[in-house]
């Protein structure tokens, strides 16, 4: 069996499921940790937010973190230059995704959701490491029955980066 | 028998610098712990000036924040008079850390150890059981509170910048950057600020490569090919090197080469410095021109360790700390004036994505100076070569395809470390 499979969920229009929202946040760690980077942007909306900052920003209320792509054209331009522009060690991740709170999101028929996040870092001379820990703040929506992120913050524990982000968390 | 120090001098009364000069630096450099052990005494704990913060991370009085200026740790705080002190965060007692805690607020501070309590400014006001406990031990009768403190470092604020040092006769900080530098930094900081956000990033090299990748005009293009892959039009192709005087600071510029366009931007509206690109986020590079000489992108050193970045809209220091010989603590400090529109703060915003630990025009610079720590460590005899631009070390105004301001960089350590 393919390991990029993704299971298919019921289209509950009127009440999204919890299985959806964590069907699209596994969805989402398991294409990045197989390098499917070119996946990334079609998790989001149009008009998404992704932003990556660290908790000390994050708790403060600090508009500036790591990365904010606003708007699904800003995450396409991440992957083009992930692809021809910028340089970097190859690596992988490996993501351990905690369980999944959800709660009423921010418009109506959205969800919020809250889960935590480990993410192991593989070198390609072997070397393991603990690369971020954190938690995913997503605010979720049912697009033609169809889960997407309409927003994702993540909110790194640690104020430190080890050497460079150039897969998205 | 030497003591390590000692044994230490010995090696480094060894240490020759290349015939050559500044044009090589041996890669002995980035690796060595008996040089990594006399910068931190000839450079940090010496004639320099050492970035601690900002003036609004601490505006309160009994506000503190801790830093490390080379390795050693210290303390800033806001006294009640208002007037910012640093001292290196080491009890007189028996050494242990003082403030354990990024930031706070306190009325003095005290030891966790045995409560040894320090005024602001450093002076010790009291000690824990000083006279004993039911008449029993208790310190000697000619113990006196005014002979122990933290040891003070001299301070002095400029452009919102705190800079402490550890030699007490240090020059001013004007001074110190020189009639070349100082105006530059009044243009870009002279105003009040606001932090948008902070963070740091582990890079496994020497300092000094950090050094000098921030004086590396040559490879920006090359290694960074976020604008050319995106056929970025910034219309900004002039642009020079400037050094100080005494070579150790620098400010490397780019600026519109076309005026006549520069005008016509101006002449449209206050966004009207969008640039013309193949991105499909085009926000991303929002800008607006923020001041009359043209000069779009800038990175302004400070020796040691910091550096000022103004790339378009985006301000930022770059404080880097050394953590041992092999690697290096850079931290991202964006920035933006207190008065700033809502518009004006969300291009800051977005143009933060051009720089830091996944910046799109830097997320390169996380590993290239570990690439070169871990090509060098093999052979400390061999030297790295310099000599773009020619071998001088002299203000370049009219190109960036040059190492000077690298070769800059080593004419003033040398100069600093006695080598």
């Amino acid at each position: 069996m393919a390991d990029n499979i993704r299971k298919i969920t019921p289209l509950l229009l009127d009440t999204p499921s919890h299985e959806m929202v964590t069907d699209l946040i596994v969805s989402y760690a398991h294409a990045m940790d197989d390098g499917q980077i070119d996946l990334w942007p079609g998790f989001f909306t149009d008009s998404a937010l992704y932003h990556i900052t660290t908790r000390e920003n994050h708790d403060q209320g600090l508009p500036i973190g790591i990365i904010r792509c606003s708007g699904r054209g800003m995450m396409a331009d991440r992957v083009k230059a992930f692809h021809t522009a910028n340089i970097f060690e190859p690596h992988c991740y490996n993501h351990m995704i905690g369980p999944v709170v959800i709660g009423p999101g921010k418009s109506a028929g959205a969800v919020s959701s809250r889960c935590n996040f480990q993410i192991v870092r593989i070198m390609e001379d072997g070397r393991m490491d603990l690369f971020a820990t954190g938690k995913y703040l997503d605010e979720i929506v049912f697009e033609a029955g169809i889960a997407r992120l309409q927003e994702r913050v993540v909110v790194l524990d640690s104020r430190n980066i080890d050497i460079l982000i150039v897969l998205p968390l | 028998m030497l003591t390590a120090t000692q044994a230490a001098e010995t090696n480094l009364e060894l240490f020759k610098w290349p015939p050559e000069g500044v044009t090589r630096a041996p890669y002995r450099l980035f690796t060595d712990p008996d040089i990594y052990q006399q910068e931190q005494q000839r450079i940090f704990r010496g004639r320099t000036w050492n970035y601690l913060g900002l003036d609004v991370e601490i505006p309160n009085p009994g506000d503190y924040k801790t830093t490390t200026v080379g390795e050693t740790p210290v303390i800033v705080t806001r006294d009640r008079d208002g007037t910012v002190h640093a001292m290196v965060n080491r009890c007189a007692h028996k050494g242990a850390l003082v403030c354990l805690k990024k930031k706070d607020n306190v009325p003095s501070l005290t030891c966790v150890y045995h409560s040894w309590n320090y005024e602001l400014d450093g002076r010790l006001k009291g000690v824990a059981f000083r006279n004993g406990l039911r008449g029993q031990g208790g310190m000697p009768d000619d113990f006196d509170v005014s002979k122990h403190r933290l040891q003070p470092l001299k301070v002095e604020i400029f452009c919102g910048m705190i800079f402490g040092s550890f030699a007490a006769d240090m020059e001013d900080v004007e001074t110190y950057l020189g009639p070349d530098m100082a105006p530059f930094i009044k243009r870009n900081l002279g105003r009040p600020l606001r932090i948008l956000g902070t963070h740091s990033q582990t890079i496994h090299n020497n300092w000094k490569l950090y050094a000098e990748n921030l004086r590396d005009s040559y490879h920006a293009t090359l290694l960074h090919t976020f604008y050319t892959t995106f056929k970025v039009n910034r219309l900004d192709m002039d642009g020079g090197i400037i050094l100080s005087d005494k070579k150790w600071h620098h400010i490397s510029f780019a600026r519109r080469a076309n005026l006549t366009e520069a005008a016509e931007y101006k002449d449209s509206n206050v966004h009207s410095a969008s640039y013309d690109s193949a991105l499909e986020g085009p926000g991303l590079l929002q800008a607006w021109e923020e001041f009359d000489d043209g000069i779009t992108h800038s990175i302004q050193t400070i020796f040691p360790n910091m550096c000022v970045q103004f790339t378009l809209n985006s301000l930022a220091i770059r404080f880097f700390a050394p953590r041992g010989v092999n690697k290096t603590e850079l931290f991202w400090i964006y920035l933006g004036y207190e008065r700033d529109s809502v518009e004006q703060s969300q291009m800051r915003v977005m143009q933060s994505n051009l720089t830091g630990a996944a910046g799109l025009v830097s997320l390169e610079d996380g590993c290239i100076n570990e690439f070169v720590q871990r090509g060098t460590r093999a052979d400390p005899q061999c030297a790295s070569f310099m000599e773009m631009g020619g071998r001088k070390v002299e203000s370049e105004k009219s190109s960036r395809a040059t190492e000077t301001s690298v070769r800059g960089f080593w004419h003033g350590y040398r100069g600093i470390m006695g080598f």
